[in-house]
């Protein structure tokens, strides 16, 4: 159980990147970037990931939010801990209209918001990891 | 565009249209064509036309009824007036009904294109307006997530950075380095919350917001404003000094909101205070309504500038060396404030200082 957990982290702003890669690196976790959607699938079809951190405005517009609905529909993939990190909260009115995001329009398990504190970064992290290893557990009992 | 456009000519005298079509023939318009109103007024809806052709004189339906129909239907639609007798009154009535133009009958092949053209021109100039329109508005309503995106995503790409810098240095880093990071790390958190503020001011959803009022203690929306810009007042080393008489009472509105409406005014007390001012903030009942006044010793706005400042975008020449600022954060207020029903207004004189006063309207409670 020692094993070191494994991240990926989508986001296309490799400054941003930079800084939260360094905090998860600090804390001992492995983690690889894609700085796209297409990529950052292909990641997930190549290797076995712990947690997904998704950025949710990429490319053209909320592309991240494809990604997690599409992630939730892949047999392989939906049970894999999505945590969203995004510079955008009600702001996104444009996509729901008068609605906050939250996670009944995307499927992900949490949010938090860019720029992020370490230790909120990490705790969330943590908390996220330990309930996707208590349905496992429970799973395989 | 200007391919496949459509014209539709309704006319009783079928020699007319013949005519009218053959003069056409070979230019890449779609033609149809309508010997009396009703059926006229059918092919508007079927055929969609860009340009239509309409006969003043006509059995049944008349053309100027006509117009109308297709007015209410489709006001973009581009109408021009055929009239076999060449009186201007007519032609002018019907251009007041909306007609683009008119034609007189007898008219040549020439005349006939060339209205023609015109008239498609202006349809596509009417289409393309709407079409501007259209982007202008969608451009505001997603004003607020561009800029979110924009603006916030560098911002956030430095601080993320800074809190790593800010571990990495921590066993290392001098108090003076330390206070530095802290100083960088502070501004930025500052511009995150100005862009946020300003962001939703200008994209709420005022009708939205409204169904959500509730009673509130006026009380307790100033003591969150005050706590949001105590930070940047005790970096000017200004004291707040607040005053309240203790029924001031309640209004019904958005807590959220009003509270950001009184930062933006406490603000600007304080961006445009000298340091180791005083800025006041009183509040009180008078009759069935809630006062609240915000007074500085700042540089004050002049006489000329007063009308403007609440605006918009503006900002005083007189500020002009002072902190910089648009005055965005005013217009929010006033905006807000208004959508609860009140009012604000500002007293000031150049050099002495300036008293913004809010009026909402009471509820007992």
């Amino acid at each position: 159980m020692s094993e070191r957990k494994r991240l990926l982290i989508v986001d296309d702003d490799p400054d941003f990147v930079e800084g939260i890669r360094a905090i998860l690196e600090g804390a001992d976790y492995e983690t690889d970037v894609a700085y796209n959607p297409k990529d950052g699938f292909q990641a997930l079809k190549r290797r076995a990931y712990d947690l997904l951190l998704l950025d949710i405005m990429m490319g053209r517009g909320a592309e991240g939010i494809m990604m997690a609905r599409k992630i939730r529909k892949d047999p392989e993939l939906k049970e894999l801990p999505v945590l969203i990190i995004t510079g955008i909260r009600e702001q996104i009115a444009f996509l729901f209209p008068g609605k906050g995001v939250h996670p009944g329009y995307v499927p992900v398990d949490e949010f938090v918001e860019k720029p992020v504190e370490p230790e909120h970064l990490l705790e969330r992290v943590r908390s996220l990891l330990d309930a996707a290893a208590t349905r496992k557990g429970k799973a395989s009992r | 565009m200007e391919n496949g456009q459509k014209i539709l000519i309704i006319d009783d005298e079928e020699v007319v249209l013949d005519s009218c079509t053959e003069i056409l023939q070979g230019s890449d318009y779609e033609i149809t064509t309508a010997t009396d109103g009703g059926r006229g007024l059918k092919l508007v809806q079927e055929f969609r036309p860009d340009l239509v052709f309409v006969d003043l004189k006509m059995p049944g339906i008349s053309g100027f009824e006509v117009l109308e129909k297709i007015r209410e239907h489709d006001s973009t639609v581009v109408t021009i007036v055929i009239t076999g007798y060449a009186t201007v009154s007519s032609a002018v009535e019907a251009m007041k009904k909306g007609a683009y133009d008119f034609l007189p009958k007898p008219f040549t092949p020439d005349e006939f294109r060339l209205i023609t053209r015109r008239g498609l021109e202006k349809r596509t100039l009417v289409l393309e307006t709407m079409a501007l329109r259209r982007e202008r508005e969608l451009l505001r309503e997603n004003f607020a997530a561009i800029v979110s995106h924009e603006l916030k995503g560098p911002l956030s790409a430095v601080q993320q950075n800074m809190f790593v810098l800010e571990q990495e240095l921590a066993g290392t880093a001098s108090e003076d380095q330390k206070r530095r990071l802290d100083r960088m790390k502070t501004r930025i958190k500052d511009l995150l919350q100005l862009v946020d503020r300003w962001l939703r001011g200008m994209s709420v959803d005022i009708e939205a917001m409204k169904e959500n009022y509730q009673p509130l203690a006026v009380s307790s929306a100033i003591e969150k404003a005050v706590e949001s810009v105590l930070p940047q007042a005790v970096r000017k080393d200004i004291e707040i000094v607040t005053s309240v008489e203790e029924s001031a009472g309640q209004v019904m509105g958005d807590e959220g909101a009003l509270t950001e409406a009184l930062v933006n005014v406490l603000g600007n007390a304080v961006k445009y205070s000298p340091t180791e001012s005083k800025v006041s903030i009183a509040w009180e009942r008078k009759d069935n309504q809630v006062v609240i006044s915000v007074s500085d010793t700042g540089v004050g706005i002049s006489e000329e500038d007063l009308p403007f400042i609440f605006n918009g975008l503006y900002r005083a020449k007189s500020a002009e060396g002072a902190e910089s600022g648009l005055g965005v954060g005013l217009a929010i207020s006033r905006r807000i404030i208004e959508a609860h029903d009140g009012s604000i207004s500002v007293q000031s004189k150049l050099g002495e200082g300036s008293t913004f006063v809010i009026t909402l309207p009471a509820i007992e409670g």
